[in-house]
């Protein structure tokens, strides 16, 4: 009989709790949010434009940059602050000024909970300058929703070098319903999954390099002989269903980090005819297959619930590969934190098994400015020093050199002493969005991570398909519905915990169908074609 | 004659009601302005924090745009309580929140009852004061915590009860995959967690109960069972109502962090252990849907308003003391 | 006769002990289950989930969180404040609140309690007190966010007005008016005195519930060195799970902390202080009883 807790009454109980809980694992779920565009704006421009532009209008001074009046920007980043954020904001404002006549305060919303307080900020309508953007934190959808302002009039008066300094392919790559909402990074990195896993023991056992899914289950299989204590596979909840992208026929999948829409298999090459992979033959032989890894005890019985399992696992010697969420940068990370346990470890990407692969869209990491903004003309001069004054850039990024890091003969950077205990470590802003190519300084496990991206730049191919802002209002009730019976018959099947996979799979669909598959499938496919028609493809 | 003295009555009765009325709200403000200046604080707090956001109510009704801000949003009527029902297991997980919360309250009440009695009869000041603390601990067990702590007591593969099924040669149980447990999990690590707590309340009370009331009965003869049998369960009422009229207000609010943190993802525990709020969350998890939200929340009001209700109307028959309006 | 109440007496004893003997060990085992994890060594807790004792002992949770004390005593000092502050105030309003409401010649106590009883069956959600607390109130970044919202609780209220009416006869206050106290007086004299355990037990709840308040922060709390020190707790408990589904939106973060270890020693220094307090609380339901046996 706990004391009621939420004295405020029930409102919104459900979305805040969720909200908070949630972390991130809207990754899963969000992959779906396809993207700006066509049919899509359909609506979107009937109702964010005619106040967005209003907005603009006002927005939009005379002249070039006022800074008569002096001004404190708000600035929002999702993530924890650094410990030493103070001493880098008050030598932030020093410079900005004079620069400029405006202090910023940086606010960071901690991890465990930005999901929720990102809405909240948003919505609530106070008063912020800066707010950080990607497709995890669905920008297409606060974009067609009205939540930023338009920057396309904006930005050639308030941050001309600015404009200038981002390619124009990647302004018209932001767009949403034909207008720029973000200022997008200009670094390029790939993203791209791929299978990180025990080279020393594949070496000691003989075993074969995990490059396809014959090859993997050898490995798995060796794996579970000869070490018998293991549960070969480290990945949680589910996630080693990326191991999808392994069959011969999903190979073409034009996979999105996260998952495919709505069972969807949309081919790379020929992207208008989409098939559902969802109850087809190489879904069934997907599901038979994690049956048998979960039978034979590559994977734990009760991975749903497993809490424990993931890199860590993997780092600590229990387990063998880690099959999703491993992109070059993390892997990396992994190399540098197991450097020292004697383990030796390999990395197989999953785009060389599927033949190419595609470097991260930019609207992966940006800025916008909220419609709420008081000062959106100095808010964008201020995010124009940040990318190209490189004082600024260099202490938002790295921290004070000689405190927090020094620049080694050769270039690299270097922490300076314990990285783990450093008030202010590299990136320790999550300045992903506000890189500057030429500026970044990068420490040397950064090498191995370099010639992975040199690997996959030979066989890059462009992403064209997060650009679509998928508007799923016409089907929201369905899409909803839809992920229930996904989590509810679809989890389990994938798990390998359903005895009998076909009738599994079976009632699956039946489910979903009854949920409204087919109209939400088909409402995606429409914004699909239209989208694929509007960029030529 | 009977007519005119019955309407002499009925006149005599409505000038007691006008004149009592005439004493109405504003002769009160002045008879007990000490009182009304004293609880003034309290209303003003409420109508502040509690009342002025149920504007807020509007928006289950409308369709949240950030362009037009919370007021300007177009009113969209019943749309977004069709797309709750739209989503097709509203029945079901209704009905799995009142069943779990009348399980949580009748055992809840009956442990913590129990305890706060039985505490009472412990003499050893040292033991009581040790346990009580101890009994309190896992209020402050964060749920996250308990849910992997859970996953190391259950799970197929290295769980302790499994470890401890093999050491007397049974079976190993896939309790995470067999729903028929969840219901007494769920319920047993709710009563652990809450244990402490609600005895402190209950305990509150025997402590005060008059000791003469005993003395009186042990003069009659009475045995210790009787003595908690007729003195100290009656005495308890009271409080027992309140805590039940207030569960009762939070059924529909079910216990979002219990049920999500022990059952998580797993979908094949859903159909036993799926209440609105974890059904809700993860359909706003893929809709973000402000008004949605809102039109979740307003239905668990309503149906949790119209529950109090009852039981209020059910109390106040029995005996009007204790109804808590 | 006088033997089977004795024996009666006994058996009631035994059951106490035993029944209080096994929910305390209950409740104490998945507890001792954290204090091991906080004091094992993080891949040890990885890959043979938690026990009873450390199989390998560390204390590298306690040493990442201590490696920045400013932080955990700052958030001490917050939640310290907030919480005597938040309780004191409380117990003030509540009580005065529940005193007038069992006021028998009180005549909207039913209407007031309504009033504020109708606030736990219906909200308003959370966005707009959202707004109102932040936009209206102008409270983000102030203390008074963390104090204000938790201060009055309907149930605690009622809680007390049926306590005081339980336990404070008519005819007391009725003869103190008759003495000529005023209203205030006779609660502030009379009644408090009497309802002293009632008020330990709202003084218990009020403080337990800021001190395990972690919410207020998340929403209102922008400025680190303000944090509650549950919410530290929560963050360092969330914030590893929080990274780790991040990865699968390809973003990439350091994060080379002994997570479960740091959670389990978190959680015991968020609770350390709170034990401690809680037996000295315990000494007033004690000394509220010696006083309501004295009266009689």
């Amino acid at each position: 009989m706990a004391v009621p807790k939420k004295w405020w009454g029930l409102g919104l109980s459900a979305s805040l709790l969720a909200a908070i809980l949630s972390g991130c694992s809207s990754g899963s779920n969000n992959g779906n949010n396809g993207d700006a565009q066509a049919t899509a704006s359909a609506s979107s421009t009937e109702s964010a434009s005619p106040s967005a532009s209003g907005a603009a209008a006002t927005a939009s001074p005379a002249s070039a940059l006022d800074t008569s009046k002096k001004v404190e920007l708000q600035f929002y980043m999702v993530g924890d602050a650094p410990a030493d954020l103070k001493e880098i904001e008050s030598k932030i404002n020093e410079m900005a000024l004079q620069d400029l006549n405006a202090t910023v305060k940086f606010n960071f919303t901690t991890w465990s909970d930005w999901s929720q307080k990102y809405k909240l900020l948003l919505a609530s309508g106070q008063p912020i300058d800066l707010i950080f953007t990607a497709d995890w934190t669905q920008y297409q959808t606060y974009a067609n929703k009205g939540a930023f302002l338009p920057l396309d009039d904006l930005l050639p008066k308030s941050a001309p070098e600015l404009h200038g300094f981002v390619p124009k392919e990647m302004w018209d790559a932001v767009k949403v319903g034909g207008k720029i909402y973000t200022v997008p990074s200009t670094y390029e990195e790939y993203v791209t999954d791929g299978i990180v896993y025990r080279e020393d023991l594949r070496k000691k056992y003989n075993l074969p390099v995990p490059d396809s899914l014959e090859h993997l289950e050898n490995y798995l299989d060796g794996i579970k002989k000869n070490e018998p204590g293991m549960t070969p596979i480290a990945d949680k909840g589910n996630l080693h269903v990326e191991a999808y992208q392994l069959h011969p026929d999903l190979k073409n999948m034009a996979y999105k980090v996260g998952s495919t829409p709505y069972g969807l298999n949309i081919p790379y090459d020929d992207p208008h005819n989409v098939t559902s992979y969802w109850g087809s033959q190489a879904h069934l032989d997907m599901l038979k297959i994690f049956k048998g890894w979960t039978d034979k005890g590559y994977l734990p019985r009760n991975q749903l619930n497993d809490a424990t399992r993931g890199p860590d696992l993997f780092a600590s010697g229990k387990a063998a590969v880690v099959l999703s969420a491993q992109n070059p940068t993390a892997y990396g990370q992994l190399l540098s934190k197991m450097a020292g346990t004697g383990m030796e470890i390999a990395y197989f990407p999953y785009p060389m098994y599927k033949g190419y692969s595609t470097p991260v869209h930019p609207i992966h990491n940006g800025f916008a400015i909220p419609t709420s903004s008081a000062n959106p003309e100095r808010a964008l001069a201020f995010y124009e020093k940040l990318v190209l004054d490189k004082r600024y850039n260099l202490l938002t990024e790295y921290g004070v050199e000689g405190k927090h890091y020094e620049v080694s003969a050769d270039g690299h950077y270097q922490a300076v002493g314990d990285a783990g205990a450093s008030g202010f470590p590299r990136e320790g802003m999550n300045g992903w969005a506000w890189r500057n190519p030429e500026y970044m300084l990068f420490d040397t496990s950064y090498d191995v991570v370099g010639g992975i991206f040199k690997q996959l730049e030979t066989i890059s191919k462009p992403d064209f398909l997060t650009g679509l802002a998928e508007d799923y209002t016409p089907y929201q009730a369905e899409r909803a519905a839809l992920e229930q019976v996904q989590q509810e018959y679809l989890a389990p099947l994938e798990a390998g915990v359903v005895k009998d996979v076909e009738a599994g799979l079976k009632t699956f669909m039946e489910k979903a169908k009854a949920a409204g598959l087919d109209k939400v499938q088909d409402g995606y496919k429409q914004q699909l074609d239209s989208y694929l028609t509007e960029i030529g493809r | 004659m009977e007519t005119i003295s019955a309407g002499a009555a009925g006149t005599q009765t409505k000038e007691i009601r006008t004149r009592h009325r005439r004493k109405g709200l504003l002769y009160d403000l002045r008879k007990n302005r000490i009182m009304w200046l004293m609880v003034f604080p309290v209303l003003v707090y409420f109508l502040i924090n509690s009342y002025l956001p149920m504007v807020g109510v509007y928006f289950a009704f409308t369709k949240f745009d950030f362009n037009s801000g919370l007021f300007g949003s177009p009113f969209v009527g019943f749309e977004n309580f069709r797309m709750l029902i739209k989503l097709g297991a509203l029945e079901k997980i209704t009905i799995n929140t009142v069943a779990y919360n009348l399980v949580f309250i009748g055992l809840g009440n009956a442990f913590a009852v129990t305890a706060a009695i039985l505490l009472n009869e412990i003499a050893g000041k040292f033991f009581k004061r040790i346990t009580q603390t101890v009994m309190f601990l896992p209020y402050f067990v964060s749920f996250v915590l308990l849910g992997s702590m859970a996953y190391s007591f259950f799970n197929y593969d290295s769980g302790f009860v499994n470890t401890v099924l093999q050491w007397f040669g049974m079976e190993r149980q896939d309790i995470y995959n067999t729903p028929a447990y969840w219901p007494f999990i769920i319920t047993f690590f709710y009563i652990w967690k809450n244990l402490g707590y609600s005895t402190i309340i209950y305990l509150a009370t025997v402590v005060n109960i008059n000791q003469d009331y005993y003395e009186a009965a042990e003069l009659d003869g009475a045995s210790a069972w009787q003595k908690i049998w007729s003195i100290t369960l009656p005495l308890l009422k009271p409080t027992f109502i309140i805590l039940l009229l207030f569960a009762v207000g939070h059924i529909m609010k079910g216990q979002f962090d219990l049920f999500y943190q022990l059952v998580g993802a797993n979908g094949m525990l859903f159909n036993a252990t799926d209440i609105i709020d974890t059904y809700v969350y993860r359909s706003l998890k893929v809709t973000f849907d402000m008004g949605l939200a809102n039109a979740a929340g307003l239905y668990q009001s309503f149906f949790g308003f119209v529950l109090i209700m009852i039981v209020n109307f059910i109390i106040k028959k029995i005996n009007r003391d204790y109804a808590l309006f | 006769m006088g033997s089977s109440a004795l024996s009666a007496r006994s058996s009631i004893k035994w059951t106490a002990y035993i029944f209080i003997t096994v929910a305390s060990i209950l409740c104490l085992v998945p507890f001792l289950l954290v204090l091991s994890g906080s004091l094992t060594a993080n891949d040890s807790i990885v890959s043979e989930g938690y026990n009873l004792l450390p199989g390998d002992w560390s204390l590298e949770g306690y040493r990442t969180i201590f490696h920045n004390p400013d932080k955990v005593l700052r958030a001490y000092g917050v939640t310290g404040l907030t919480t005597l502050t938040g309780t004191l105030l409380g117990m003030f309003m509540i009580t005065m609140t529940g005193y007038v409401l069992q006021r028998k010649d009180f005549k909207y106590r039913n209407a007031v309690s309504f009033f504020i009883y109708f606030t736990t069956l219906f909200g308003g959600g959370l966005v707009p007190w959202y707004i109102l607390v932040t936009k209206y109130l102008r409270l983000t970044d102030s203390l008074w966010a963390l104090i204000l919202p938790g201060l009055l609780s309907p149930f605690l209220i009622i809680l007390m007005r049926s306590f005081m009416s339980s336990m404070i006869p008519d005819e007391v206050i009725e003869s103190a008016k008759i003495d000529g106290a005023g209203d205030f007086l006779i609660y502030w004299r009379i009644t408090l005195p009497i309802s002293l355990p009632g008020l330990a037990t709202i003084g218990l709840f009020l403080t337990l519930h800021y001190w395990n308040d972690w919410y207020l922060s998340s929403l209102f709390i922008n400025n680190p060195d303000k944090y509650q020190l549950q919410y530290y707790l929560y963050n360092v408990i969330n914030n590893a799970k929080a990274i780790q589904d991040l990865a699968i939106s390809g973003v990439t973060l350091n994060a080379n902390l002994p997570m479960e270890t740091t959670k389990m020693a978190m959680s015991i220094i968020a609770v350390g202080p709170i034990l401690f307090l809680y037996p000295f609380v315990q000494r007033y339901f004690v000394k509220g009883l010696t006083i309501g046996a004295v009266k009689g």
